[in-house]
């Protein structure tokens, strides 16, 4: 059942821009993770994880204090592997009109 | 067509969200009477039973819609004032004093509970499913003993405005300038599974006066989660001139009708050494009073405001759809849930250009003050 229900179609696809446009995949270069990431600025990243790749990242998978706490730090490695697609020139850095 | 944008205002959900509510301190019903409180489209009602249980039913007996509210504790039952149903906190009718038997069919919807940090939560399901304990809040383990000061609990209605106006908050980055008064330094947020934390470190805008966040000499390092659609613990480091203290805020809400809802918050902080009960109590009430400012703030906008289903957004914005998504989890069957509601999603907003401007802003301000200030000076004769 939906909630939230948009009047305008075109809603649709302004969700479809602010979570999934220009998202690139990173793989970590540590372990099998594999995510998609996004650089609006030097500063800013966003990093989308499925289950799967959830699962497969050592780090997070270590962290397991049940107020969550500790799950609320990136995993370095996965950082240091957006970084370096950065560096590359596989992500671009920069926004496309807000997203 | 026109390049004109439009604001979808979408239509906002009958159901309520699935998921722990808090009701407020579980002291406030334990006296043995019934009480009274206003709840997902209906009124509810909370007892104690002998055992020390809280007890909590939809607030209308199912004989003929009398209120149980009004009613009375006999023995570990509800009874109705109308009638005297007895209802048991099971949602069962145990007893119809004037009746031969009670049909089988005398059930009412209860929620099951549970007590967390002194307070008092209930399940909220419209498919009716088992409570989630797994997904309970956690216990905040200094709290409630003698290291921090007991619960400041308040209560605010807010009509008007569904409580997704309240969750938005979490990604809003730009309205702590705004509407907090506040330079957010860093901002972060992390979504995953029932969770949704924001992190923020700011100082307060020397130009203004008003609210939480506001005062230029002190610095706040915040970290908020939300367990489930209503239930948030805020980590507070507040450093005020080189003094700091450690606040733990509770922000929650019960949802009462489509656009309305009763927020509740509550201060704890943590008693700094050496300083006797009345400073520490004094310093409490102060935290208390102005976090209960800043969602004042924040209410006067949501009470003037339009619900917007497509939010234009700017590359300083926080992920707003990312967290709707997630918000969505607690309004979709579970058998329609979507991994994307829950899977891991990190944020980090770049605040450099935002704070740049800001300071030349607020630079600026103070500049004029200070001129209104000298030409208002009186003149002497
Ligand atoms: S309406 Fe409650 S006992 Fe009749
Ligand atoms: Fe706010």
């Amino acid at each position: 059942m939906a909630s939230f229900v948009p009047t305008d179609p075109d809603t649709l696809e302004e969700q479809r821009l602010y979570t999934s446009a220009r998202m690139v995949e990173v793989q970590c270069l540590d372990c099998l993770a594999k995510v998609t990431a996004k650089k609006n600025s030097d500063h800013h990243t966003s990093i989308q994880w499925s289950t799967g790749a959830r699962a497969a990242c050592p780090e997070l998978c270590r962290r397991t204090r049940p107020d969550g706490r500790d799950s609320h730090q990136a995993c370095p490695r996965m950082t240091a592997s957006i970084d370096a697609a950065v560096r590359s020139g596989e992500i671009p850095v920069g926004a496309d009109d807000g997203y | 067509m026109s390049d004109t944008r439009m604001l979808d205002q979408g239509t906002t959900p009958i159901r309520f969200a699935r998921g722990w509510h808090c009701l407020g301190l579980a002291t406030a019903y334990d006296d043995g009477k019934p009480h009274s409180i206003e709840g997902f489209g209906t009124k509810l009602v909370i007892w104690k039973d002998s055992k020390g249980e809280l007890n909590v039913l939809d607030g209308f007996c199912r004989h003929m819609g009398g209120d149980l509210t009004q009613g009375e504790v006999k023995g570990d039952n509800i009874a109705c004032p109308f009638h005297d149903w007895r209802w048991g906190g099971d949602g069962k009718c145990k007893e119809i004093p004037y009746a031969r038997r009670v049909p089988l069919r005398a059930r009412t919807q209860r929620y099951e509970t549970a007590i967390v940090n002194g307070q008092l939560l209930i399940w909220n399901d419209p498919e009716g499913s088992a409570a989630d304990r797994s997904i309970l809040p956690p216990e905040l383990p200094e709290v409630m003993t003698d290291k921090y000061t007991d619960w400041s609990w308040h209560t605010k209605e807010i009509n008007g405005s569904h409580c997704r106006e309240l969750i938005d908050n979490v990604a809003d980055m730009a309205h702590f300038y705004y509407v907090h008064f506040a330079f957010p330094t860093s901002f972060r947020n992390i979504f995953e599974g029932h969770t949704a934390t924001q992190f923020m470190e700011s100082t307060g805008r020397p130009d203004k006066t008003e609210g939480g966040y506001s005062d230029a000499n002190s610095t706040l390092k915040s970290e908020a989660t939300y367990y489930g659609p209503s239930y948030m613990i805020n980590w507070l480091t507040v450093d005020y001139k080189g003094f700091v203290t450690e606040v733990i805020l509770i922000n929650c809400h019960i949802p009462t009708g489509p656009d309305s809802f009763l927020l509740q918050y509550g201060i704890a902080v943590q008693k700094p050494e050496g300083l006797d009960e009345k400073t520490v109590n004094y310093i409490a009430e102060r935290y208390t009073e102005s976090f209960g400012d800043g969602f004042l703030q924040d209410v006067h906008i949501w009470e003037n405001k339009v619900a917007v289903q497509n939010p234009l957004l700017c590359e300083e914005d926080g992920p707003v759809y990312q967290l709707r998504r997630w918000y969505e989890q607690f309004y979709t069957d579970v058998a329609d849930l979507k991994p994307e509601m829950t899977d891991r999603f990190e944020f980090e907003v770049d605040t450099t250009k935002a704070n740049e401007y800001w300071h030349a802003e607020v630079a600026d301000n103070l500049a004029r003050r200070a001129a209104d200030e000298s030409t208002q000076e009186p003149v002497s004769h």
